[in-house]
């Protein structure tokens, strides 16, 4: 439908060269308005939400940010001094160490397991469905039955991890219950989400032309040319999402903790959420300190998706999409 | 065609009918109808617990009780998902929404900070219009009591409680030759330095990891409460409104903690334990249970544990040891509480019900179900009631501690244990480590200014 309203080109064909473009009126015909409020109806739903689930919990969380609350009395208001006080408080500086550190090891691991698995779906068998059946499956577990499952596999004496690594001759860690390898075991078992990630890769392998390695390989590239030439650089839109989603998880990692190491040992699993649920939900009247983390947390996502994205035109390649 | 299609239904069948189901009707109306208007009559009462297994069986017994001997109120009892003792979320949520329980049983130590919260309803104004004592320790004991009250309120009624001592495996110990009589409770507690090298003795190694262990001071209940306490040591100096986890007293304790550990080797008993101490772990990895352990600090709820997973274990209980000869043997206690949530739909009701959970009756029941500890001054010299184990216990109460009753006592509790985490793995020295938990604990009482805190009467 050509309304004012829409895309109108100045050169769109019909136009008269000599004839100027019209003005986009600003009011709106009656068909208009009522598609407007039509429009708006069916996207209410969504409205409703952002508003009620989205908007108001993260200003509210804002002010409370200010406040010393515990949930029931009257939020008092303290300004800064839930701010000022993560700086001298070593339990946040030691959650946000453990929340980088787990971000800046598993999301890039993540990319390149997502990235093996989706090759690996990807080849020309024809029992391909089950491999990617295969491949998937654990994806879908949730992560609660994950973490059963891994704390069973990596059980210092009883598990079957620690049982091969034996038989090689190894001295095997206590993975969760030393502190030096908790948060290797809990990187190690967010990769078996990757399938999820894995999946939208094979979607982003599946668009690229197979003209594209024809040629290469008339040209004589092998397999690792064509994997770093092609390939690669074709996905980086696909792996830019990637990024952006998985620091967001990334830097809300709680699951694991809350129900494996709660926190330990010796805070090495003391992640930012997790330390911030235990102020919210466990101590009293710290929910205005859970609620500044909360905000804090917030700005580091948003700057951090922020520079990936604004870095991303100097190493994502649209050859594909432009 | 059938020979139903043909079958005709005539008035006199319809009218038959009508009269035998009128009169079925009536019948069952004068059988069901004073219950059913009753019932109607009756107020609800929402009562939530994370209990499960016996203790459950045991509170739902005492609702139906309830239900059976007044008319007022009807209880409800719902089970909630277990979790950690300090995290209340979903209490929070729920009455935060309007959809909180009328009682709910919470673990003792946290109510002084719930009631500082605002979570929790002051139960003394209701206690008073209904004429009851508001001495709680004039029907309780003297540490539940204590631990029921915060700044001149009243925020919960104490229900049962559990006592620290230290278990042992006869058989194991005999064999390891140990000195049986002074093992007997019947000649007063050890000293823990008489005890230490023994214990350490019967450590056995395989490919350099324990198979089997005399003793794990932390292992089940060997808290940093546990060994403060039995120093004697305190965890808070109401003069200086401080926690002292540090204390020269405490810091003695956690010393011997760190000195048996490290001679025994930090990774070698932090790696016997793990298994059992996992989430979710089933009461058959306790080494205890497997016969692999010689003694450990525990509690009295351990005798159901032992009738159902090692019925044949010879095992025996003796005083918590003492630091040196001629010292008290001291112990602390925890225990479950019944509290009336802010803003509960039938206040009245939650209370009346707790009352009655934590009366003589109702903890009666729970005893006889759950064969826990009561904390009703009236049923702790009942040694038919108890039982000749839970008696010894029982008489074990006039030198019970509690933890410090404070605004900040789950945060206190978690600093610790990480504080104790890093003493027993040999990561920190216990100056150290308890400094550490004792800045980050005022951190939260500052931020509160909940200082000065009244001592308990």
């Amino acid at each position: 439908m050509d309304t004012p309203g829409s895309m109108t080109s100045p050169t769109a064909p019909g136009l008269a060269a000599a004839e100027k473009p019209k003005a986009i009126p600003w009011y709106k015909s009656r068909v208009e308005k009522k598609n407007l409020r039509l429009g708006i109806l069916f996207i209410s739903p969504w409205i409703v939400g952002f508003l009620g689930l989205t908007l108001y919990p993260l200003l509210y969380t804002f002010y409370l940010s200010f406040t010393r609350f515990g949930g029931f009395k009257d939020p008092v208001w303290i300004g800064l001094a839930n701010y000022q006080r993560m700086f001298n408080d070593d339990n946040f500086s030691k959650a946000m160490y453990n929340t980088f550190y787990f971000t800046f090891l598993a999301v890039p691991i993540g990319v390149v397991v997502a990235l093996m698995l989706a090759l690996a779906m990807d080849q020309p068998l024809p029992e391909i469905p089950l491999y990617r059946t295969l491949l998937y499956l654990p994806s879908i577990l949730p992560l609660f039955a994950t973490a059963f499952i891994f704390m069973t596999l990596l059980d210092p004496n009883q598990g079957i991890v620690n049982d091969f690594l034996r038989t090689l001759g190894f001295d095997p860690p206590n993975w969760f219950g030393d502190a030096r390898y908790s948060k290797i075991a809990i990187i190690g078992m967010a990769q078996f989400g990757a399938g999820q990630m894995a999946l939208i890769y094979l979607a982003g392998l599946k668009g690229i032309p197979t003209s594209l390695y024809e040629a290469a390989e008339i040209d004589g590239a092998g397999v690792f040319n064509r994997l770093f030439k092609i390939t690669i650089p074709l996905m980086t839109p696909v792996i830019l999402y990637s990024l952006i989603s998985g620091i967001s998880g990334g830097l809300q990692v709680f699951t694991q903790s809350f129900i494996i190491t709660n926190g330990g040992p010796n805070n090495s699993t003391n992640f930012l959420v997790f330390y911030l649920y235990r102020n919210a939900f466990a101590y009293s009247n710290q929910m205005g300190y859970a609620a500044a983390m909360g905000v804090v947390l917030f700005v580091i996502t948003v700057l951090m998706a922020g520079l990936i994205f604004f870095t991303s035109s100097r190493w994502v390649n649209y050859d594909m999409a432009g | 065609m059938s020979q139903f299609t043909h079958k005709r239904v005539n008035r006199r069948s319809v009218l038959k009918g009508a009269a035998a189901t009128g009169l079925g009707l009536g019948v069952a109306s004068s059988i069901y109808l004073p219950t059913a208007f009753a019932a109607q009559d009756a107020a609800p009462i929402t009562f939530w617990t994370a209990h499960s297994g016996l203790g459950f069986d045991a509170l739902t017994k005492i609702s139906e009780q309830y239900n059976a001997m007044q008319s007022n109120y009807v209880v409800e009892i719902v089970q909630r998902p277990p979790g950690s003792e300090t995290d209340v979320a979903g209490l929070i949520t729920a009455v935060r929404s309007g959809e909180g329980p009328d009682v709910y049983l919470l673990d003792r130590f946290t109510v002084g900070e719930r009631g500082a919260s605002g979570l929790l309803e002051d139960l003394k104004p209701l206690m008073e219009a209904a004429g009851d004592d508001t001495d709680l320790s004039q029907t309780f004991a003297g540490f539940a009591a204590e631990e029921a009250q915060y700044d001149g309120g009243i925020y919960a009624m104490p229900f049962d409680t559990d006592l620290r001592a230290l278990f042992y495996n006869k058989k194991m110990i005999e064999e390891a030759g140990a000195d049986m009589a002074a093992w007997d409770k019947a000649n007063g507690p050890m000293t823990f330095d008489s005890i230490s090298e023994f214990l350490l003795s019967m450590n056995v190694e395989e490919n350099g990891a324990l198979t089997q262990a005399g003793f794990v001071p932390y292992f089940s209940q060997g808290w940093h409460y546990t060994y403060g306490f039995a120093w004697g040591g305190d965890f808070f100096d109401y003069e200086n409104c401080t926690v002292s986890p540090d204390s020269e007293i405490n810091l003695e304790a956690f010393q011997w903690v760190q000195d048996y550990c490290e001679t025994a080797g930090f990774q070698k008993l932090y790696d016997f334990r793990q298994p059992s101490a996992r989430p979710g772990a089933a009461p058959t990895d306790n080494p205890f249970i497997q016969g692999r352990l010689g003694a450990m600090i525990s509690g009295n709820w351990e005798f159901a544990g032992f009738a159902n997973y090692a019925p044949d274990t010879e095992y025996d209980f003796t005083f918590t040891p003492i630091p040196n000869e001629g010292d008290p043997s001291i112990t602390w206690a925890g225990g479950w509480s019944a509290v009336v949530p802010a803003g509960a739909n039938n206040v009245e009701g939650g209370y009346d019900f707790a009352k009655y959970m934590t009366s003589a009756e109702g903890q009666r029941t729970y005893v006889e179900i759950n064969n826990n500890l009561p904390t009703n001054l009236a049923l702790l010299d009942d040694v038919e009631l108890l039982g000749e184990n839970l008696a010894w216990f029982a008489q074990q109460m006039g030198t019970t501690r509690n933890r410090p009753v404070l605004p900040v006592g789950a945060k206190y509790w978690d600093e610790m244990t990480a504080a104790w985490e890093r003493i027993y793995t040999g990561d920190a020295s216990p100056a150290d480590a308890m400094a550490t938990a004792r800045e980050n604990t005022m951190m939260d009482m500052d931020a509160g200014g909940y200082c000065p805190i009244a001592p308990p009467k």
